[in-house]
């Protein structure tokens, strides 16, 4: 019996977002922004998501006098992500 | 319309935007290169100094090497500016920041070290020394980063620093501006060229 996906992850954005973030420590919302191509206020909801589902942390701050949010994967996001896509793999195989 | 609008998508194509989005947090260079190129040239036209001035004697040659010290300012200047345009941290940017600051700390202490022990210069092949602490951060970041320039600058600082102990002073000298335009001078062209077409790419 499969584990379903998770659907907060299996999102096409919320999932791109998490991709990115697994891969750095840290990372911009303008640099997440530039790397999706989604816009600001897409982008900017589906960020809440995860950080209401505790998968990312969100740091609002002001940089060079402008304000700055800094988005960074938790440890619940990452044993997620790697949830999401150890059930991928077993959807994946059966399907070979 | 956003491309993400679409929720239904399949197992396959999840999985090739998990790659997509990796490959590109990958490939986002923020390294302008442009402190490589100023330690590549510093070092070279210092070892170049030293070793003219062998022959043609140069009354402020022996000066020459406090440039390095003054070249610090223009570095701090250079890394707080990488520093606020850094849109994202990586795992390992702590890691690198540290191998360079322990990098100029003892090339701060070599110095001191080799210019207050009293034993003649020559017997004492400082040249070896220095390069073999040259090899080492720049062998690191290269690995680290797999960036094959930096690999190929350490490793040839390492093979210099053995050159440098059977060859007879100032032609050790030499090993200095190579190890500089390997190590440092081309992987920092390299660097700045992969910058701007990064640079480029994103405002097309």
């Amino acid at each position: 019996m499969f584990k379903d996906l998770d659907p907060i992850l299996h999102s096409q954005l919320r999932l791109a977002v998490m991709s990115l973030l697994i891969s750095v420590k840290e990372a911009e919302f303008t640099f997440i922004k530039e790397k999706t191509n989604a816009t600001a206020g897409n982008l900017s909801v589906q960020v809440q998501k995860l950080k209401e589902a505790g998968y990312i942390d969100v740091v609002k701050e002001f940089k060079d006098n402008y304000p700055n949010t800094t988005c960074k994967i938790t440890k619940k996001g990452i044993k997620a992500f790697e949830e999401y896509v150890n059930t991928l793999q077993q959807y994946l195989n059966v399907k070979k | 319309m956003s491309q993400y609008e679409e929720e239904t998508f399949n197992e396959q194509e999840s999985l090739q935007l998990i790659t997509t989005m990796i490959n590109k947090a990958k490939a986002d260079f923020v390294e302008t290169g442009i402190s490589a190129i100023m330690w590549g040239s510093i070092i070279s036209f210092c070892a170049l100094v030293q070793f003219v001035s062998y022959f043609y004697p140069l009354s402020w040659a022996r000066y020459v090497w406090l440039l390095t010290f003054l070249a610090v300012v223009p570095q701090i200047i250079i890394s707080a500016r990488e520093r606020r345009r850094m849109k994202f941290k990586t795992y390992y940017s702590d890691a690198m920041s540290g191998i360079w600051l322990s990098f100029a700390i003892t090339m701060f202490l070599l110095s001191f070290y080799v210019n207050t022990i009293q034993v003649p210069y020559i017997q004492l092949h400082a040249e070896t020394l220095f390069l073999i602490v040259y090899g080492v951060p720049t062998f690191a970041t290269g690995f680290t980063r797999r960036f094959t320039p930096m690999i190929i600058g350490g490793i040839a600082c390492w093979v210099f620093a053995i050159l440098a102990f059977y060859t007879a002073y100032p032609y050790t000298m030499l090993y200095y501006v190579a190890a500089a335009q390997l190590a440092w001078f081309i992987p920092g062209f390299i660097l700045q060229r992969r910058y701007l077409k990064a640079k480029k790419q994103q405002h097309v």
